[in-house]
């Protein structure tokens, strides 16, 4: 009986560490300038400017989700150094720019694109960015009191943001 | 006149030969395909080969009698231009599908080509024969607006739309020589019937002329004192291939002289314009490879050049040298193997034995003459 179980959580001990979820291999950019940073006011004008540059359906794809993975990074790299306030601002844009995503595949399918292999793409994107945001999630407190100096504080309800962001994605999934 | 009428005929039998390379991929010309190229390869190398050699050698023995040549040009050109209009431009180089995709990304799926591969419209049946299709737009900006006219006057039928391509590529072709005309009459021929000129230009449609007809037409402006306006052709020039940019120290150089009040030397201008395009020319492999259309960019200044035989003729041999760089490629069907060396070989070949004859001319003349 010993002997049995013995083994039993050996094979599970073996096992277990070679289980894994399935992970998406979309590549989520290095952080860019982070707030703060002397670079970061012109790296927003710059993008700004680049939203014309990048025209067209599949143009504006490509531009609102590497909008958006750019700020889903600043966030996770604020989150990262507690700048909560900070980082829930970068979410949320990042939220915003996934939003434009799916409004720009329905355009681009309405002017009888291919969209086949957008399609495919932002189904990997949305899975990493619920990954990333899931990893996120069990590293920040449920509810945040942010203090700024000479300034009333403000109850942030970290969770109940980030379940927001996460849905936003699972939409897609 | 015997020559001329010559390369007229053999120009009518260059196009005709154009359409044994028609492509499989292409659904548009299916009734045209015979599959005589990947069955009869070397047949037609040889073929190419003669043809190449006869236009070449008709082009240099017509320039011997360049009077009676000047007063039948118009009609000349006329013709070589309706004759090499009609070949099928894909035999020798696939850039005019490229064209074509690219204007197709811009005006019909309107999106930027600069971001957007023309791969990402995987629907789209250009894709099947367009080369470079995982590359954004590989052209300058006015050239890819410039290239909305023949797009739009093909009405999305895709041999009209070919045939567009080709047909504003020949303007270019026919505004480029009035200009040339307009600084010197004495250079036009030189470039007009240069066989590589007419076969990249009117038969495979390469988009350098375009880049050369602004640089041309800025020179002229230049000349005429209408510095703003020669300016903008210049910018023009550049936006269309970017090479034209080499000859900012020329534009510099005579502007310095305009300034202190020294007469424009234009043959000296041409002189250095053709030296800075053969640079840029020579440096082209950094980028890809020495593509044999890219001489236009020195041919054309070559041309104004009259006066020296000797690099008018040694520009003409290594013309044939470089036209016969796509000999093993024909030969062969791959572009890896000996390809690449022989290629090379091919093309410096025709360049050493002129410059050994021409040793042999100014050491052993009575020899020579002997021979003859």
């Amino acid at each position: 009986m010993k002997f049995s179980r013995f083994s039993l959580v050996l094979i599970l001990f073996l096992i277990l560490p070679q289980i894994s979820f399935a992970q998406s291999n979309y590549v989520l950019p290095y952080p860019s300038f982070m707030p703060g940073n002397k670079f970061y006011k012109i790296s927003l004008i710059w993008d700004e400017i680049k939203k014309y540059w990048y025209f067209g359906d599949f143009g504006q794809f490509k531009y609102n989700l590497s909008q958006s993975d750019k700020h889903l990074v600043e966030a996770r790299t604020l989150f990262d150094y507690k700048q909560y306030l900070l980082a829930l601002s970068a979410l949320e844009k990042s939220d915003m720019y996934f939003g434009r995503v799916f409004k720009v595949l329905v355009s681009a399918k309405s002017n009888n694109k291919n969209v086949f292999e957008k399609e495919i793409l932002l189904k990997e994107a949305s899975q990493k960015h619920f990954e990333e945001l899931k990893k996120i999630r069990g590293n920040v407190p449920e509810v945040f009191e942010w203090r700024p100096e000479k300034e009333s504080p403000t109850i942030l309800n970290l969770w109940e943001i980030m379940d927001d962001s996460i849905e936003i994605r699972q939409k897609i999934l | 006149m015997m020559a001329v009428s010559v390369l007229v005929l053999t120009l009518v039998l260059f196009s005709i030969f154009t359409y044994s390379f028609v492509d499989v991929n292409v659904p548009y010309l299916e009734n045209l395909y015979t599959g005589y190229y990947s069955a009869h390869r070397i047949l037609l190398t040889s073929l190419y080969v003669i043809l190449i050699s006869v236009l070449f050698g008709c082009f240099y023995f017509s320039t011997k009698n360049v009077d009676k040549l000047k007063n039948n040009l118009k009609k000349i050109v006329i013709f070589v231009i309706l004759l090499a209009i009609i070949a099928y431009p894909a035999a020798l180089t696939f850039d005019i599908f490229n064209y074509m995709t690219t204007a197709k990304v811009l005006f019909l799926h309107q999106e930027n080509p600069y971001i957007i591969y023309p791969i990402e419209f995987i629907d789209d049946s250009y894709l099947e024969f367009t080369r470079a299709t995982n590359k954004t737009a590989l052209y300058g900006p006015f050239w890819i607006m410039l290239s909305g006219i023949p797009h739009l006057a093909g009405l999305g039928n895709f041999i009209l739309t070919l045939f567009s391509f080709k047909v504003f590529i020949a303007l270019f072709y026919i505004g480029t020589i009035y200009m040339i005309g307009k600084i010197d009459k004495n250079a036009v021929i030189f470039f007009a019937l240069n066989p590589l000129v007419i076969v990249e230009t009117l038969v495979s449609g390469h988009n350098d002329i375009v880049m050369i007809f602004f640089a041309i037409v800025s020179f002229y402006l230049f000349f005429k004192k209408r510095y703003g306006l020669s300016a903008l052709a210049f910018i023009g020039s550049i936006l269309i291939k970017f090479a034209t940019l080499f000859l900012i120290p020329v534009f510099i150089a005579m502007a310095k002289d305009n300034i202190i009040g020294k007469k424009i030397d234009k043959e000296k201008a041409f002189v250095y314009s053709a030296g800075f395009m053969f640079l840029i020319f020579l440096l082209s492999p950094l980028r890809e490879e020495l593509y044999p259309w890219y001489a236009v960019w020195f041919v054309v200044f070559t041309s104004f050049l009259y006066k020296n035989k000797f690099l008018q003729n040694l520009v003409l041999v290594f013309s044939f040298g470089l036209m016969l760089r796509y000999v093993p490629y024909m030969a062969t069907g791959t572009y890896f193997g000996f390809t690449p060396i022989v290629r090379n070989l091919l093309m410096i070949a025709p360049l050493v034995l002129f410059l050994i004859f021409s040793w042999l001319k100014i050491v052993f003349p009575r020899l020579l003459k002997l021979l003859r």
